[in-house]
């Protein structure tokens, strides 16, 4: 009895492996191919390359013309943050007082979040975007930031978890004559952090490796993001440099694979946290 | 707590504000834009009702063709990908499940890994796996003597259908493994029990009580995932570039070019506005399906 359930999780330990094997071989390719020689990375049958060296790297950085990659990746660390902690600010205040305040018009409100949230982006993506030409917004960061300040889903959750949290805390501190503002700096942010650290990754996400909006609102060069400015390289004269353009992959992954590994014990909480309603 | 109904007010208006600018606005706009003859670069010409619509849906035009193109190729892609990423998720969080607890983290992080890159670093990764010339998943086929010429896994069909598929699973499959696992550990552990005590081995107790009870995950995950698919864009447009000829152009690259390279605004708003309705309608399908359930 013993060892049929030992064999089971051998075999499935097994399987489990090559899966992840499969998971991880884009990867893999990636990082190897932005070591080889030209010639190698078009005609290899081994993932390893027969020479390593670095000059996939010196080349992607070197030729800011087309490809000024520590300009895009200043943009893309810009656009990021401040759209990131923008979306995080607005939500939490409005979710708060939503949740525990007596704001007027709060039905009127509540309603307008939820078609907000069943209505697609797609509907208002191209007139948004046409808003931005006309005003002559078209190639500057606020089309990339702004827009995030408008995101329902973050004051949803933050929503949902106070209206499960108790308020005595609260009510103590409001009746020792603490602030609105004191009482959401000191009692409410440290209770919602896991809310606020999981979505705030998923803002992130979205942000980094936006491609439809982005290449919407920008189309010069050094005003675009990694994640677009590596769609310009593949879908351009790039187009027989393997070693080259997974050199500029692996720059795009890197930040985003570290934040991963980083909010992962994070991410994997959120999801039990939140779950679905 | 009783604070005035002007405090209260202000702490949501910077969020009004933005949502009213960047939802609002452009909301009403595109309803009135898609009610005009628009050009993208001159601007409104003249009210012409619900005839954008009609145009992209019944009679003979080109915005028609473009647009049931587009709808085509897409539900095609929809049909693709779908059982897998609904299906194949769920065999990955099971089999998550069954890991023994010092290593399942790290299966399940690898697994989800790839969830974070954008699609912009998936196409031009495939692109270079895939590749008919120089790509290396032909250099290898060849040289095992699988294949004797190269296979155009970008450039012909079917090939294109299973490349897109495949990036795409590799893509997003981990995410819904993880709303999966999520859902099959709220399951109540006395249910486990109770079975084993019944004697059920795991087939039955997967048959009988993990899978019932994870059943209105399965129906949100099935129409998030349509819904996704539903959303193509960067997969076509950066691996096979909608081709060959059309062949995999999906609807919101046939709205981008209609509007971009057609100058048409109004009939692109147009599109994107049935393309909206189509994608709320299997949202509210599935609040309708797991009502149902929970009146069972």
């Amino acid at each position: 009895m013993m060892s049929k359930k030992r064999l089971s999780t051998i075999v499935l330990v097994f399987v489990a492996s090559v899966i992840a094997y499969l998971f991880l071989l884009p990867f893999i390719f990636m990082v190897f191919t932005s070591f080889k020689e030209l010639e190698d990375s078009l005609t290899a049958t081994s993932l390893f390359p027969k020479r390593w060296t670095l000059q996939n790297y010196v080349e992607l950085f070197q030729n800011t013309s087309s490809s000024p990659v520590t300009r895009w990746l200043g943009n893309t660390i810009l656009v990021t943050v401040t759209g990131t902690a923008l979306r995080l600010t607005v939500s939490t205040t409005a979710a708060y007082a939503l949740s525990r305040l007596d704001v007027p018009g709060k039905k009127l409100i509540v309603g307008g979040l939820v078609w907000g949230m069943a209505i697609p982006e797609i509907v208002t993506l191209f007139p948004l975007f046409y808003i931005f030409k006309q005003i002559g917004m078209i190639n500057t960061y606020w089309p990339l930031i702004l827009p995030s300040g408008s995101g329902v889903m973050v004051i949803y959750y933050i929503y949902t978890f106070l209206q499960d949290f108790p308020m005595e805390l609260e009510e103590a501190a409001y009746l020792d004559g603490a602030s609105i503002m004191k009482i959401l700096r000191y009692i409410v942010l440290p209770s919602i952090r896991p809310v606020l650290v999981t979505q705030g990754f998923i803002t992130f996400l979205g942000l980094y490796n936006n491609f439809l909006w982005s290449s919407l609102v920008v189309n010069q060069t050094k005003m675009q993001t990694v994640t677009l400015g590596l769609a310009t390289l593949t879908l351009g004269e790039n187009d027989n440099r393997p070693g080259l353009m997974m050199a500029a992959t692996a720059v795009a992954v890197l930040p985003v694979l570290l934040v991963f590994l980083f909010a992962n014990k994070y991410i994997v909480r959120g999801f039990t946290r939140s779950g679905i309603k | 707590m009783k604070v005035k109904k002007s405090t209260a007010f202000a702490f949501v208006v910077p969020f009004l504000v933005f949502f009213a600018a960047f939802w609002v606005i452009p909301f009403v706009y595109g309803l009135y834009i898609s009610l005009h003859k628009y050009s993208f670069a001159v601007g409104r010409q003249e009210f012409v009702g619900l005839k954008n619509y009609a145009r992209i849906l019944v009679g003979d035009s080109i915005h028609k063709e473009a647009f049931y193109l587009g709808m085509g190729n897409t539900i095609k892609f929809v049909i693709c990908t779908v059982p897998v990423l609904v299906l194949g998720s769920l065999a990955l969080a099971l089999i998550v499940n069954e890991l023994p607890e010092s290593v399942k983290r790290y299966y399940r992080a690898i697994y989800f890994a790839s969830y974070s890159v954008s699609v912009t670093a998936v196409a031009s990764t495939f692109v270079w796996l895939m590749k008919g010339t120089g790509g290396y998943l032909n250099n290898l086929m060849i040289k095992l003597g699988l294949i004797s010429a190269p296979i155009y896994w970008l450039e012909k069909e079917p090939f294109v259908w299973i490349t897109l598929t495949v990036a795409t699973i590799w893509w997003t499959v981990g995410y819904n493994m993880m709303l999966y696992i999520s859902a099959l550990n709220e399951i109540d552990e006395q249910m486990y029990e109770a079975a084993r005590v019944d004697g059920g081995g795991y087939w039955k107790t997967l048959i009988y009580i993990t899978l019932p009870n994870i059943k209105s995950t399965f129906y949100f995950i099935l129409m998030t995932t349509v819904i996704a698919s539903f959303n193509v864009y960067g997969q076509t447009r950066l691996i096979t570039q909608g081709g060959p000829g059309e062949a995999t152009k999906s609807v919101i690259m046939v709205i981008n070019s209609t509007i971009l390279t057609n100058n048409n605004l109004g009939i692109g708003t147009a599109m994107a506005i049935v393309m909206g309705a189509v994608i709320l309608m299997c949202t509210l399908g599935q609040n309708w399906l797991t009502r149902e359930r929970e009146n069972l």
